[in-house]
């Protein structure tokens, strides 16, 4: 584990992506050149109603200028308050935390499942996937959302070379339905190639592709959402259920575990 | 001239007043990555028990108005790894050690301070007779002062060196309590454990907690905390470790001067391990303002 820093930190760009998105950079983080994809930082909201850190996924770093980007979606009282945040204001910055994604051998495909908000990990690691010369073209980005408003960064997910597969509930953008069937449909097509599983979003969405990883006998790895009162694995309480029994504090066993090791409940 | 921090409680001396709650700070390992124990007074490990609790399933916490809301359950490794895994690294810490005890029975308490006494890295055992979400996890035996001395009593036996009993705030008398520990030999009392609370769904209807009551922690409890440490200390001479919703040096200040010798930080590590660090730097600051030479000049000096 590599030793989180804690610091104030600076909102030195926000962008709206719609519909309730948003991306937000802050600097200067001295940690922020070793965070890899799939750690999280938590952020110390500048409140007096709340009282606890909230955590988010990288979506990308800078490490030359100390940035970290997070995207989310306004859903809670923090990100409503994290929604509000303008350029120059000042966050708290915990972080990095948690278990990064592998990365998986450059003659493996990778096949990337987002659901929703779960996708900016998964960018993340691909752009350093691809900054470590995996190729694009063996990075296969399925990426779900409800409908067409919301699926974002598409532009920014398009120019990087991987094959994007999208689907929506409503049939708004590309594949109409759930994101795990044109997932089942292209894994059963290439299960002569060697595939590696991974996934973030919702827990359905990841329970679905623990079983196809199981199914098919894929290896890979999940990343979890949890409500984490302290991201560093002193609390307990972000603690998920393990199929061998027991449980997993998802802070700082996770929030990346190997398909078939959680117990995940829906 | 620089101003000392230094407290002792039962014989025991602590480098400063700053402890980590039970329950709040593992068994060390996890703040030891972010800065030195030797910060703190002491570490106080989670509850251990005879035997290895994985606690409850989650949700396990729920956030309240200044406050959290929790039910884990005593989940820990049990006395046997405790020895085997985590006192080796405890060993290695160059702060005090308190061990916090849980036991389902008298008998167990006894095994397991018995097993603790043959290690000496714990320099202090705290019982915990007061857990608000484990039946069998103490509670029972805090809200009986007759089973308060009784559990006391037979912890003292088989362990040498000074001993904590943890309070219950859920009492109809906490003074009463608190004689029936001193009574039972304990050398001094950790005031208070957490407050019971729940929470519920508004649009399933179900509790927030997979084990619908939980203890409240945090700031929201502090007030409560403060009245029950000033009450204890008027009626009863065992030094007191004030313990609920301290976040920084002005909060401990105030546990000070109502007659806690040391304190214990917990919730505020979940926002910032680094707490106790602020807090002793909050602490000598003050000192030096007020022009106080030690610490222990603020304790009970409280203008009534």
């Amino acid at each position: 584990m590599t030793k989180p820093t804690c610091e104030d930190t600076l909102v030195v760009k926000k962008r709206d992506l719609k519909n309730d998105y948003f991306s937000l950079v802050l600097a200067p983080f001295s940690g922020a050149k070793s965070i890899k994809p799939g750690q999280f930082v938590h952020i110390r909201l500048p409140s007096t109603e709340i009282y606890f850190r909230r955590a988010f996924s990288v979506a990308s770093v800078n490490p030359v200028k100390k940035e970290v980007e997070i995207i989310f979606k306004v859903f809670g009282r923090g990100t409503k308050i994290l929604g509000k945040m303008r350029k120059g204001d000042s966050l708290d910055l915990l972080g990095p935390l948690g278990v990064p994604f592998s990365f998986p051998n450059k003659k493996e495909r990778a096949v990337i499942v987002a659901g929703g908000v779960g996708f900016p990990p998964l960018m993340f690691l691909a752009e350093k996937m691809i900054e470590r010369g995996h190729n694009p073209k063996q990075i296969e980005f399925f990426y779900g959302g409800r409908s067409k408003t919301e699926l974002v960064e598409l532009s920014r997910l398009k120019k990087m070379g991987i094959k994007l597969h999208l689907s929506t509930d409503d049939g708004s953008a590309g594949t109409k339905g759930l994101v795990i069937g044109p997932v089942e449909k292209y894994l059963k097509k290439h299960l002569n190639e060697k595939l590696k599983l991974f996934g973030c979003g919702p827990e359905k969405m990841l329970k679905a592709v623990d079983e196809l990883g199981l199914k098919y006998d894929i290896k890979g790895q999940l990343a979890l959402e949890a409500l984490m009162p302290c991201g560093v694995g002193i609390c307990l309480g972000c603690v998920v259920p393990l199929k061998a029994g027991g449980f997993a504090r998802v802070c700082c066993d996770g929030p990346v575990f190997e398909i078939g090791v959680v117990n995940i409940a829906c | 001239m620089p101003v000392d921090l230094k407290c002792k409680i039962a014989g025991v001396e602590f480098a400063n007043p700053i402890m980590t709650a039970s329950g709040c700070a593992g068994y060390g390992e996890e703040l030891a990555q972010i800065y030195p124990l030797s910060n703190l007074g002491a570490l106080v490990t989670k509850s251990i028990s005879l035997k290895v609790r994985p606690g409850y399933p989650p949700p396990r916490t729920v956030e309240t108005p200044g406050g959290l809301l929790n039910a884990i359950g005593l989940a820990n490794v049990g006395i046997d790894r405790f020895l085997n895994e985590k006192v080796p690294f405890l060993e290695q810490q160059k702060t005090k050690v308190i061990v916090n005890v849980a036991g389902s029975t008298i008998d167990e308490y006894v095994e397991v301070c018995s097993r603790l006494n043959d290690c000496s890295c714990a320099d202090m055992i705290e019982l915990n007779i007061s857990c608000p979400n484990v039946n069998e996890g103490g509670i029972e035996f805090g809200t009986s002062p007759k089973l308060t001395e009784k559990t006391v009593a037979a912890a003292r036996k088989v362990f040498k060196r000074p001993i904590i009993a943890k309070l219950a705030p859920n009492v109809t008398s906490i003074v009463e309590i608190a004689k029936a520990a001193e009574q039972g030999g304990a050398d001094a009392l950790s005031i208070i454990n957490s407050v019971i609370g729940t929470a519920v769904d508004i649009d399933s209807w179900k509790p927030l907690l997979a084990n619908i009551n939980g203890g409240l922690t945090g700031p929201a409890i502090k007030p409560i905390a403060l009245a029950m440490v000033s009450g204890v200390y008027r009626k009863c001479k065992l030094p007191i470790i004030g313990i609920g919703g301290i976040t920084d040096y002005k909060d401990v200040i105030e546990y000070l001067l109502y007659g806690a010798t040391a304190v214990q930080v917990g919730t505020a590590l979940f926002v910032d391990p680094s707490a106790p660090l602020k807090i002793v730097k909050g602490l000598k600051k003050y000192l030096k303002e007020k022009k106080l030479k030690s610490v222990t000049e603020l304790i009970g000096k409280v203008r009534r």
